[in-house]
């Protein structure tokens, strides 16, 4: 069960990290890396790294989530040609 | 003929890469490299010779000091860099930024009811870093966060007060202040650099000792995100 679990987050990091990379739209790509970060703060808790995890929510999820946003309001939301 | 080049090459890479990994040690395994070595003796000594229940804190304030003093350093650099970079490259984009839309009333209260909460929890997860997991660097971020959340809600003038401005810079620079200071008082105490007493009568300053670098990575990291995001959100 534990390990169906763990096949089920692994498989939603990929995509996740695919489609932060394919998108073209910097807004909705930041949002998804910000869910990235949290299947990988669930992954380390899973993995008995709670330090880690909660790094990696504060951090990953948090502040970096918020400093891209702030980016693309000073500049534009669309990736360019 | 490009991508087929590109594709042809993440093979070529991958195939080793695959192959090597069914040479690691299945996870948790006893025989892995990183329980052979220096790991199971941190793990029988280091609650009762670093002194703190919580090992990662052990590890990182005590066996490893040195790296987390470089750590912090590298932090409080790195938030030199971006202010130099941004206070420079500000100038002229004043006029270009449309208004900000003010924030929605559930956004308000949610923020403002959760922030004396969540400053509490940071504290918490500071002060008991060295029993509970967690510690400066996560605690601070949390405590940034709060900062960041309150920005988003209040006046600029309102938020000018958050961080009092005479002791901002000290405190930007909070986690390398406490870390040499820790580190000369066990210079002149045990003559070490950053050495900690390993007696137990001295456990109490010991603890001390551990305590006040947590608080100094949590006030220090907590203030440098808050200034960054300051810097960066701000019009001038």
């Amino acid at each position: 069960m534990s390990k169906l679990f763990d096949l089920l987050l692994l498989l939603l990091l990929i995509s996740c990290a695919l489609a932060v990379v394919r998108m073209k739209d910097l807004l909705a790509a930041t949002i998804v890396f910000s869910s990235y970060s949290l299947i990988m703060c669930l992954l380390w808790l899973l993995r008995g790294a709670p330090d880690v995890a909660m790094t990696e929510a504060a951090v990953g999820a948090g502040v970096t989530t918020i400093l891209f946003l702030l980016a693309i309001s000073r500049t534009t939301r669309y990736e360019r040609k | 003929m490009k991508r087929a080049a590109v594709i042809v090459f993440l093979v070529v890479v991958a195939i080793p890469l695959v192959l090597a990994m069914a040479d690691l040690p299945p996870y948790g395994s006893p025989d892995s490299p990183a329980y052979t070595h220096v790991g199971s003796y941190y793990l029988e000594h280091g609650v009762e010779e670093a002194g703190a229940e919580n090992i990662v804190t052990d590890v990182i304030l005590n066996y490893r000091g040195f790296d987390t003093e470089g750590e912090v350093t590298v932090i409080f650099t790195a938030m030199a860099a971006v202010l130099a970079v941004l206070m420079v490259a500000g100038g002229g984009t004043a006029e270009a930024r449309p208004l900000p839309t003010p924030p929605s009333v559930v956004v308000r209260f949610i923020v403002r009811v959760m922030a004396p909460l969540t400053l509490m929890f940071a504290a918490y997860v500071i002060m008991n870093g060295h029993i509970t997991p967690g510690g400066g660097f996560q605690g601070g971020t949390v405590a940034g966060a709060v900062f960041i959340a309150l920005t988003l809600v209040m006046t600029e003038h309102d938020v000018s007060h958050l961080i009092p401005h005479r002791p901002e810079r000290v405190l930007q620079a909070a986690a390398p202040i406490v870390y040499c200071a820790v580190g000369l008082l066990g210079l002149t105490l045990f003559d070490v650099y950053l050495g900690y007493p390993r007696t137990e009568e001295m456990a109490l300053l010991r603890t001390a000792m551990l305590v006040a670098l947590e608080i100094g990575i949590g006030v220090g990291g907590a203030t440098v995100i808050a200034t960054i995001f300051r810097t960066m959100g701000s019009d001038q």
